[in-house]
């Protein structure tokens, strides 16, 4: 029956429904609040971040490229305190900065570059603008480079006028620049979207260089991307996994049954693992799998918490251990040493909140997340292909332009 | 203000809204939910004294924050809010809130509606008020406004619509958790247990009790019609976690019964009862996972704020910052909001410190909450405490286990004891020792929310405030020691606690003296606080009211106890029959058992013979008692012999012996010896006057159940001289026996 299946709560995929009936500010809004409430995490993060960026692109008033920025990073800053334990969601804010200024220097240099009338007019408007952080390295970078072209999509119509005198023209100029800026960025955006949702695929697409027939891998609480990597590793390879996990096991429950009987229907075995006996299996193991949440600029990640342990292991046996991660999830910067950026999860994980006794004596600290330092990695395995650490950087200096690195969200 | 204007408006506009046709079939998919802001009880007292209840802060946010954004998280779109007590307040608090006013378009509710209903006293009025509103489409959700829970709601929806598609008159279901098998703090804290059976094959709610440790009886009477079941859960386990699922059918319940009050007490037990009558079927969500509990009272109050911070109910925790403008941020045990300054060598453990509080050097503060603005001075010692908004706590000072609420300000080097409450604007002065005897419920107010003139003997010379009093309750003026066996004293302190509190330890009807007080819930009996026509219209509907028919058995024995002894110690030499008329009266009017009125008999004579031997009544040897008590008035011989006994069965006559006894033991001020020496006395002028036989004392005497503890025991053993003697006689007797029996039956 249609209405018994009908779900009220709200979710990411009524959310981007909805995004083209409200307006801007109400979709933010409802946005944050299903980042705070948990409603969306995991890897549909960077997702929603993308959407809403895209919005805050498409449909919010701005003039010129400042403005478009100091927006861009004024939402992401807000979504970025909402989940401040989502690294991803800062840099998908630094890639649409990036965007936005490749796109705005493009449209400069392809326009005549007859009139740089107005530059010195400009100046004095833009440091009122740019008091954020994240804008500020922009002037220091890019003035320099078309100082004169910035400037002339910066201006405004009142400014404009008095130079040149004929102040209609003008604008519409700069308003149908201002609105090819829009669409390209728009585009852009959508290209980011289309990286997000791929790159788990386009990871897995490298599973059967990675997994050789007659391996045993060791996945440490697999998450989507993993299971997607053993799944179309299984579809090519004959091999074993060993699943680990350190939950509360619920009675009757097997855990990651449903990505067990898959393997299983591919021919491929599966054996679960407590993770207490974890270095016991790791001389029968050929490879350890973990994917990241994020990888920072030295190549240390983020991750599950416990795959640390694997990781070390590993080590120990001199296993190497793949970090399956999409590119959209390198962080640009390295990681904070006081550990307020991993998630404290929900305490019932571990203990039962019908257990009575325990409850009261106990304080359970569930971290969810932790760091995994840079040497017990071995190979990134990204929607571009392996990469080495060495290669992080390059990949990053890509990605990301460098006044968009140091682009702090966590800063009050 | 504004908002009070819009909330006008929209009530105007919910009038014409059934009117519209065309919007009815749009509205069916939307899910609404209503609020019951106000639960017509004072247990957050002295505080909700000056605010509603839904606004004080839980961790620092007012508790209709949590349920607000429970309804928000589970994707309702149409809220309707009912307030009492302080309605504008709540109000003003919804408009001003970025978040929930009806007007911002950040609302995730497409509509917030406030429904204020001007002469309701119980939630029973609140929901006959809405089924006359026909506001409501579909099923929707009744939630209280002190509810913190992260059940997500999607398959318990989806269950019971598939529960009311198979059957229509499946109309409710109601959402509990289970909390296993070992002693649960919220199941201490809640003061109430509530009792489900429930029909584990399809999760139907069978039959529905409350119990609590002060309650005469200790035991749930299970009503027959739940042994046709192949099989039945009783469950005393479960959190009750104040949401239900309910059809329109429930509302039109409501309207039927109009002297249902409570939705669990009266409306479930009631509606379950009557099933027979009704046909409806009510189904219990049993969940083993999530969290959700009502911050009914200040212990639930505590251990949600634990359980919070614990992480039990996320993603209900402070560094979630759902509220707008919160910032607070987690840090090894600490949640510390902008500009919470901590002095460097002061110890501050797993503890929340609102915006810009400050904590100076060499204070000690652990598991507690501190508001925003908070200034805590040197060397204080803060332990488990909820300090609100800008309380001050001056250097030296110690609080321990207790509430300070806002703006209140504790002087140097004073102590607060556990369990104190100290309300809005209070003021201790310097070095003030408060005593923990009487709890310390401090506030500016009385019951009737007039300044109170300050008690300098209590807070001090520069202090402020004084004892916070319960209102007297003027109806129970027949009932001497009731204050002491109502649960809500157990539910109006921080902490919970038996001492002091007098429970019989016996599973037998204690000598109850009391009325039937003791058996209402405390919401009922705080309820009675303000409807001052609540008991009388409750005892009115007895007769058709099934729903109280257990509580009317209580008060069948108070009553008729009460009947009888006044009948015996009346001076005057009218008859026994008119006690004895009475009597029948109050059995025919509350279908009382046989087992009942021999029970209340014993009690009455019992009472009486020991009323004797008291010095104030003349210091009666036991034996003049028992006879004074027995024979003093014309009938009274007779009425046992055929009231109290019954029959001259063996087993009866046992049965009235046993009854006596356990009358005497529970008599209190009488110790065994003398009980025993009494009983005695009376049992051998029973068996002189005929009333008893000697196969019935000495059945009696093998009856394992008269020895079943020490204080029986103790009093058995002084008749054995008369059964020895009875045993003797017995062959003698033999044949008078026989004629004996003859005229007892005539």
């Amino acid at each position: 029956m249609a209405s018994s299946q009908m779900s009220y709560a709200p979710t990411l995929g009524k959310l981007l429904k909805s995004l083209n009936t409200q307006p801007l500010e109400a979709s933010i809004e409802a946005l944050i609040y299903l980042l705070k409430r948990r409603q969306v995490k995991g890897d549909d993060v960077a997702n929603a971040t993308a959407h809403m960026l895209l919005q805050v692109v498409a449909k919010s008033k701005w003039q010129n490229v400042d403005q478009l920025l100091a927006k861009v990073s004024n939402t992401g800053h807000r979504l970025a305190q909402a989940a401040p334990t989502e690294q991803v969601i800062g840099n998908v804010v630094r890639r649409v900065m990036g965007l936005i200024r490749d796109e705005a220097s493009e449209d400069r240099n392809a326009d005549e570059m007859g009139d740089s009338v107005s530059d010195l007019s400009q100046l004095p408007t833009t440091p009122t603008i740019s008091t954020r952080p994240g804008p500020t390295p922009l002037r220091a970078a890019t003035l320099p480079m078309s100082k004169s072209m910035f400037n002339l999509l910066c201006v405004s119509e009142t400014a404009q006028s008095p130079v040149t005198g004929a102040s209609t023209p003008m604008s519409q100029g700069a308003s149908a620049n201002m609105h090819a800026l829009r669409s390209e960025v728009i585009d852009g955006i959508e290209e980011i979207m289309d990286e997000i949702s791929q790159a788990d695929d386009q990871i897995a697409g490298f599973a059967d260089i990675q997994i050789h027939p007659g391996d045993y891998v060791l996945a440490y609480l697999p998450s989507p991307t993993v299971e997607r990597f053993l799944l179309k590793a299984a579809a090519k390879r004959r091999f074993t996994v060993f699943i680990a996990s350190a939950e509360r096991q619920k009675p009757g429950e097997v855990p990651h049954a449903a990505l067990r009987k898959k393997l299983n229907g591919l021919g491929v075995n599966a054996i679960s693992l407590a993770s207490n006996g974890l270095m016991a299996y790791m001389p029968r193991v050929n490879k350890v799998v973990i994917s990241a949440k994020a990888v920072y600029a030295n190549g240390g990640i983020s991750t599950e918490s416990g795959c640390s342990t694997a990781a070390r292991a590993a080590q120990e046996y001199s296993k190497p251990v793949i970090v399956l991660s999409g590119v959209y999830k390198f962080c640009p910067v390295d990681p904070s040493d006081d550990g307020t950026e991993f998630e404290q999860g929900d305490s019932s994980t571990y203990v039962d909140y019908a257990d009575g006794e325990a409850v009261d004596a106990l304080e359970v600290e569930n971290i969810v997340g932790e760091y995994l330092p840079p040497q017990y990695v071995d190979v990134y395995l990204t929607n571009l292909g392996p990469q080495t650490r060495d290669h992080l950087a390059t990949i990053m200096a890509d990605h990301y332009k460098l006044e968009d690195m140091g682009l702090s969200l966590h800063l009050p | 203000m504004s908002g009070k204007q819009v909330s006008k408006g929209g009530a105007a506009n919910k009038s014409k809204k059934p009117a519209k046709g065309g919007a009815e079939e749009k509205r069916e998919d939307a899910l609404q939910a209503v609020i019951l802001a106000d639960s017509f009880q004072d247990r957050f007292q002295p505080f909700a004294l000056e605010k509603p209840r839904c606004l004080l802060p839980l961790v620092n946010v007012p508790v209709i924050e949590y349920t607000l954004e429970y309804l928000a998280s589970n994707g309702v779109q149409e809220v309707f809010i009912y307030c009492g007590a302080h309605s504008e307040d709540v109000e003003t608090y919804i408009h001003d809130s970025d978040r929930w006013s009806p007007e911002s378009n950040l609302c995730p509710f497409s509509s917030v509606d406030f429904i204020r209903v001007s002469d309701a006293s119980s939630i029973g009025d609140f929901l006959r008020d809405l089924d006359k509103r026909s506001l409501i489409s579909g099923d929707f959700i009744l939630i209280h406004g002190d509810v913190v829970a992260n059940i997500p709601l999607d398959g318990i929806l989806a269950r019971h619509r598939a529960r009311r598609e198979a059957n229509r008159d499946a109309c409710m279901t109601i959402v509990l958790r289970s909390t296993g098998d070992s002693p649960h703090r919220t199941a201490k804290a809640r003061g109430i247990t509530p009792v489900f059976v429930v029909d584990p094959t399809n999760g139907r709610c069978l039959q529905y009790e409350e119990m609590h440790p002060l309650q005469k009886d200790k035991y749930v009477k299970l009503d027959e019609s739940v042994f046709e079941y192949a099989e039945f859960d009783l469950r005393t386990d479960l959190i009750d976690c104040g949401i239900d699922i309910c059809t329109p059918d429930v509302l039109a319940l409501w309207s039927e019964s109009f002297d249902y009050e409570l939705p669990r007490k009266n409306f479930l037990h009631g509606v379950l009862k009557d099933w027979e009558l009704n046909g409806k079927i009510i189904s219990a969500e049993i969940l083993e996972e999530g969290y959700g509990a009502r911050a009914s009272n200040l212990q639930m109050y505590d251990c949600i704020s634990k359980d919070i911070l614990h992480r039990w109910a996320l993603p209900y925790v402070p560094d979630s910052n759902l509220l707008h403008g919160q910032t607070y941020k987690y840090k090894r045990g600490l949640w510390l909001e902008d500009g919470a300054h901590i002095a460097k060598n002061s110890t501050v453990t797993k503890s929340v410190l609102g915006k810009t509080a400050y904590v100076d050097t060499g204070s000690t503060i652990s598991s507690s909450i501190i508001g925003r603005r908070c200034q805590i001075g040197k060397n204080v010692r803060i332990e488990n405490s909820y300090i609100w908004d800008d309380a001050v706590i001056e250097d030296g000072a110690t609080v321990l286990h207790s509430i300070v609420a806002n703006d209140a300000v504790i002087g140097k080097h004073s102590y607060i004891p556990q369990g104190s409450l100290i309300s809005y604007g209070v003021r201790i002065s310097a070095g003030t020792q408060l005593s923990s005897k009487p709890l310390p419920r401090i506030s500016l107010f009385t019951s009737e929310r007039e300044p109170v003139k300050t008690d300098i003997k209590l807070v001090g010379n520069d202090g402020k405030g004084a004892q916070y009093k319960e209102p007297e309750d003027d109806e129970d003026s027949d009932s001497e020691d009731e204050g002491d066996a109502d649960p809500a004293v157990l539910q109006s302190s921080l902490i919970y606690s038996l001492a002091g509190l007098n429970i019989s330890s016996e599973s037998i009807s204690t000598l109850a003296t009391h009325d039937s007080d003791d058996d209402l819930s405390d919401d009922e009996y705080e309820q009675g606080l303000q409807a001052k026509t609540n008991r009388e219209r409750l005892s009115s509907f007895a007769s058709d009211d099934s729903a109280a028919a257990v509580m009317k058995l209580d008060q069948f024995h108070g009553d008729a106890v009460h009947g009888l002894v006044d009948a015996l110690r009346a001076d005057d030499n009218e008859d026994f029959d008119s006690a004895k008329l009475e009597f029948m009266g109050l059995r025919l009017a509350n279908n009382a058992s046989d087992s009942m009125m021999r029970k209340a008999i014993a009690v009455a004579f019992a009472t009486r013979a020991a009323e004797l031997m008291s010095p104030e009544n003349g210091g009666l040897e036991p034996t003049k008692a028992a006879g004074r008590a027995l024979t003093s008035k014309k009938g009274a011989v007779k009425f046992i012999t055929e009231v109290g006994v019954g029959g001259n069965k063996v087993d009866l006559h046992a049965e009235f012996a046993l009854a006596l006894q356990k009358a005497l033991a529970a008599i209190k001020g009488l110790d065994s010896a003398r009980a025993g020496t009494l009983l005695a006395a009376m049992l051998q002028q029973l068996y002189n006057l005929d009333v008893l036989e000697e196969e019935g004392i000495l059945a009696w005497w093998a009856d394992a159940r008269a020895a079943e503890n020490d204080t029986l025991s103790k009093i058995k053993e002084r008749s054995r001289v008369l059964v020895e003697w009875l045993e003797n006689a017995d062959e003698e007797d033999s044949n008078e026996d026989s004629d004996e029996e003859d005229e007892d039956s005539d």
